[in-house]
């Protein structure tokens, strides 16, 4: 077929959604990467002239340790989303798929934790994790010091229980793209749940899956707010560091604007690289 | 025989999976809600208990509703945010039916920058916008629409990278025979976009169409930089004002949650309904 | 169809930049209309009756405010130094004037008072000049201070009652402090609510300040081994001392502020050190505000406990670019007057700090139990001085307090913290 042979109306489509992303992205952006050469203290500041030497910022990035634990910690984290909110999602998405009554409902309550702000969460979270009086402590009949304890543990599994209800909807989405006709034809020929499940929904979801792994990877780079309501300044002792939280506090806490502009040129360029990672692993899998 | 009482078990297990999760989800809002009828002196010792008798009162809303004008701020919130999901919806549809189709040199470099454009993080953006806004004269006006649409233009492109990559992940899965059918009967791109794509993938639009919305309503840091009078206030923004700097009224930023959250369902819920089994089969014959 | 898409956005740009910025000021009535920004907003104590004070100066002279204040977050100042990069900053403005301020001084766009007084002499003549606080850039007088802050020692009657422990005095020493946090462990109770992982600045401030004298605490160290780095080392030690004696909250190294609060509310806690701003904050939090009372931080060496650390931290300015404008200037002025003068100055202040020749006029009938103490703790004030944590900037004092609980754990040494405070300042004096 040729309908796509002639690539004028390319142009057309793409113009007007990249001339947006190019003026309030791209040319922002640039600014960004030349501030990272420069000295500004505050965010909105004036630039006093380049650093000395111009690539002083990349320079302390290797030597600042907060940036070693912030991409450390950023690995789990990317690894504890990919299972456990990508993985979660897809588990519930088919089950959902799988049922015929309240599944709307389901679909309904599992968005929930997206639209509560990150500040109201996070009071929530402090209130469950609470030393003294919180919901665990009580639980367990004695007040434990969690957040001083289990440090990775209490900031990851809040944020990854509230994002599993983001990539529900969109694999839900991708699941309803699929016919039901391929469904019904499939149990006629005495296909079972499971085979419906491994043979028709897994493979036409593949690309659902690839881009939420692609959103998992990205989003696990820049997630900033509930882990930063929860353990600000990288507490207890500085071991909860996340690229995303290091880059707010460098931005907004402690501010250094042209480090935090270095860091997050970092940011970009290992969400650009990870994702290339995760469409190619995608890509090999042929169904 | 068996086979069927096999399926009514495993259905069983289904039902049981899905409800403790729904529960986890249920309860955070719940709690909420429940905390926004309580005292806020009593949050923090009495966080867990539900507020009846005496510990119930609805002060904490009256106070939300005594000191600020609601109204207009949820106006410009729905401004703000339904702008945004419809011309984000538009656009990158559009974009993403290209990416998707055409096969030319620079596909990747394209897909590539619209992954950076994603990681781009808003605090350094926000200032040479800021600027070049103020020079076209949309921020800092004091005119209400212009102050809306000075927080409309940046969130756009803001949302755009996210929909464009949902957009190509469902738009790929489509089968490329419909829209060959439609060019055998003499339909061009532009009209196979607007008359088969957009219709095929109502499902997928909706689903961008509530992330959208949803994050610039949520995105206080942009409205605070760009919605400086009162009349301008979007309810996020209006919000900030009155729940508590000290951070300690939390019965306050209960209530405050509460009427953040409420008309965010509602959307959801409205647009939530176009999610359903496709027609792509179907479509298929006809 | 592309031309046309093209053609849509740029008349859309076209009619935007038609409008011509900062139309609205002069309106159709003869009134002015002046941009203003102030930090009244949120929960400030103070936000109706600066409203009310607004509308009451709108109603007298006929001309509007066109109000973009909010609340004093890192975003607000964020906003604030951008419009004057921009050239959208405010006519009138009631912001920080410590290095909070220093990106706007540098700016030069605002007026310095001796400016304002060569055409308008009378201009703050009821406030005392030695107590108009300078830019930290080039040491002149910029804003005009309005109410300022203390900071003291805040005490839950009930715990310290119950632990058989007096209310601190002007004749506690530390080292009776010490004995009597001792007695508040042994009963059970914690000592100090503090969250050092999140505001360990008020003990760093006393703790240093024990060290010394009020002339000489606001002094900034230029080496580790220097006099004033020899003070602040003894100081951290202190607190250091104070962790290790388990007298801080059990979790202070990742509790969050409002935590340990809460347990100083619940009487869990016997002492907290907070300003002047937190009786408010005591009033709303609690049923009972006659089992909260404020006093002294104890004394160590020649600081005696009754050497107070207060100050004026934020002040009225106008802009350059209003001054230049005949009209706006003389509402600007008018503004600002209706402001500064004793009785609205009296009404805003309370029992804070203000730098008004005359002092405060104070209803003394309408005080809550816990503001009356805080009256006489002020009065029998022996000495004042600013805190030394504002000279310096956020990013130069992080690598102690953003480090404290590491400090405190012995994770890193009280030396290196300092020494990356004294890299900064000399990083950021390049």
């Amino acid at each position: 077929m040729n309908i796509y042979k002639n690539k004028k109306p390319a142009l057309f489509f793409l113009i007007p959604a990249f001339l947006f992303m190019i003026v309030f992205l791209y040319y922002p952006f640039f600014q960004n990467i030349l501030n990272s050469f420069m000295k500004i203290k505050n965010l909105g500041g004036a630039a006093k002239g380049l650093n000395d030497p111009i690539y002083k910022n990349y320079l302390k990035l290797l030597t600042d340790e907060n940036v070693l634990i912030a991409l450390k910690n950023t690995g789990i984290m990317i690894i504890v989303t990919l299972v456990g909110q990508v993985g979660i999602a897809i588990i519930l998405a088919m089950l959902v798929d799988n049922i015929k009554r309240g599944a709307k409902f389901f679909r309904i309550v599992y968005f929930f934790p997206i639209v509560i702000s990150a500040t109201a969460l996070g009071v929530l979270f402090n209130l469950i994790f609470q030393f003294d009086g919180g919901m665990l402590s009580q639980l367990v009949g004695h007040n434990v010091n969690w957040k001083e304890s289990f440090p990775l543990t209490v900031m990851m599994t809040p944020v990854t229980w509230q994002y599993v209800g983001f990539y529900f909807i969109i694999l839900v989405t991708g699941l309803n793209n699929i016919s039901d006709e391929l469904y019904e034809s499939a149990s006629i020929d005495g296909a079972t749940r499971w085979q419906r499940v491994r043979y028709i929904s897994w493979p036409l979801l593949h690309n659902v899956v690839c881009t939420c792994s692609v959103l998992a990877v990205t989003g696990a780079l820049k997630v900033f707010d509930l882990p930063w309501v929860m353990f600000p300044n990288g507490a207890p002792l500085g071991k909860t560091w996340l690229t995303g939280t290091y880059m707010y506090y460098k931005t907004m806490q402690s501010p250094d604007i042209d480090y935090s502009s270095a860091i997050a040129l970092i940011i970009v360029i290992l969400g650009v690289v990870l994702s290339k990672v995760v469409n190619k692993i995608f890509k090999e899998r042929d169904y | 025989m068996s086979k069927k009482k096999s399926a009514s078990v495993s259905t069983g297990v289904i039902y049981v999976v899905l409800i403790v999760w729904a529960l986890t989800t249920i309860y955070p809002i719940a709690w909420v809600i429940m905390n926004s009828f309580k005292d806020k002196r009593k949050i923090m010792s009495d966080a867990f208990s539900v507020p009846l008798g005496k510990l119930f009162t609805t002060s904490n809303y009256s106070e939300a509703f005594e000191k600020v004008n609601m109204l207009t701020a949820y106006r410009n919130s729905i401004i703000i945010s339904g702008c945004v999901a419809l011309v984000v919806i538009l656009l990158a549809g559009m974009a993403s039916y290209a990416l998707v189709r055409y096969r030319f040199k620079l596909n990747s470099t394209l897909y590539n920058l619209v992954i950076a454009a994603m990681m781009f993080p808003v605090f350094s953006t926000i200032i040479p916008v800021f600027r070049m806004e103020y020079n076209w004269g949309i921020a800092g006006s004091g005119s209400v629409p212009l102050a809306l649409l000075s927080v409309i233009l940046p969130q756009v492109a803001g949302n755009m990278a996210f929909a464009i990559v949902v957009l190509t992940g469902y738009i790929k899965s489509l089968p490329i025979e419909l829209e060959e059918a439609a060019f055998m009967e003499g339909c061009n791109p532009y009209q196979i976009f607007f008359k088969v794509i957009m219709p095929l993938t109502k499902p997928s639009f909706a689903t961008v169409g509530i992330f959208s919305f949803l994050w610039s309503y949520n995105d206080l840091f942009t409205q605070q930089f760009f919605l400086r009078n009162k009349e301008e206030w979007a309810i996020t923004r209006l919000l900030l004002e009155i729940s508590s700097k000290e951070g300690t009224n939390y019965g306050l930023m209960a209530a405050v949650v509460t009427l953040v959250v409420v008309p965010l369902l509602i959307v959801y819920v409205c647009l939530q309904k176009y999610i359903i089994k496709g027609m792509t089969a179907g479509a298929v014959k006809g | 169809m592309k031309k046309k898409v093209l053609s849509a956005l740029l008349c859309g740009a076209m009619a935007a930049t038609m409008i011509p910025v900062g139309a609205v000021s002069v309106m159709a009535d003869g009134g002015v209309s002046l941009n203003v920004t102030t930090t009244f907003a949120g929960t400030e104590s103070n936000v109706q009756l600066y409203q009310d004070t607004v509308k009451a100066w709108e109603d007298k002279t006929g001309n509007k405010v066109e109000d973009s204040s909010g609340s004093a977050d890192e975003t607000f100042k964020a906003r604030v130094i951008s419009d004057f990069e921009t050239g959208a900053e405010p006519d009138v403005m009631f912001y920080f004037n410590g290095n909070d301020s220093n990106p706007i001084i540098e700016s030069g766009k605002v007026m310095s008072i001796d400016e304002i007084r060569a055409e308008y002499p009378d201009y703050a003549s009821n406030m005392s000049d030695d107590m108009i606080p300078a830019s930290p850039v080039d040491g002149v007088k910029y804003a005009v201070p309005f109410y300022g802050y203390w900071e003291g020692l805040y005490c839950n009657k009930e715990v310290l009652e119950k632990a058989g422990v007096e209310v601190p005095t002007a004749d506690t020493t530390w080292d009776q402090f010490l004995e009597d946090c001792q007695k508040i462990k042994d009963a059970g109770f914690t000592p100090i609510a503090a969250s050092l992982a999140k505001e360990p600045h008020y003990w760093f401030e006393f703790c240093i300040y024990n060290q010394g004298t009020p002339a000489d605490h606001a002094k900034l160290p230029a080496a580790i081994d220097d006099e004033i780095g020899k003070k602040w080392t003894a100081g951290m030690a202190d607190i250091k001392d104070l962790y290790d004696k388990g007298f801080f909250s059990e979790n202070t190294n990742s509790a969050t502020a409002d935590e340990v609060f809460q347990s100083f509310l619940e009487s869990k806690s016997a002492f907290y050190v907070d300003g002047s701003w937190k009786m408010g904050g005591i009033r709303d939090g609690s049923d009972n505000i006659e089992n909260f009372t404020v006093t002294f931080v104890p004394g160590k060496g020649e600081r005696k406990s009754t050497d107070l650390i207060a100050g004026l931290s934020s002040g009225w300015y106008i802009s350059k670019k209003c001054w230049e404008d005949e009209t706006k200037r003389e509402a600007a002025m008018d503004f600002i007057n209706f402001f500064i003068n004793d009785e609205t100055v009296s009404q805003f202040a309370g029992t804070a700090t203000t730098a008004l020749k005359n002092g405060v006029t104070i209803d003394e009938s309408a005080l809550t139990s816990l503001e009356k103490d805080a009256l006489v703790m002020l009065k029998s004030a022996s000495g004042v001085t600013g805190a030394a944590q504002d000279l310096l900037t956020q990013d130069e004092r992080s690598p102690i307090f953003d480090n404290m609980p590491q400090i405190v754990e012995g994770q890193t040494s009280i030396e290196d913290a300092l020494q990356g405070v004294l890299d900064a300042v000399e990083e950021n004096a390049e």
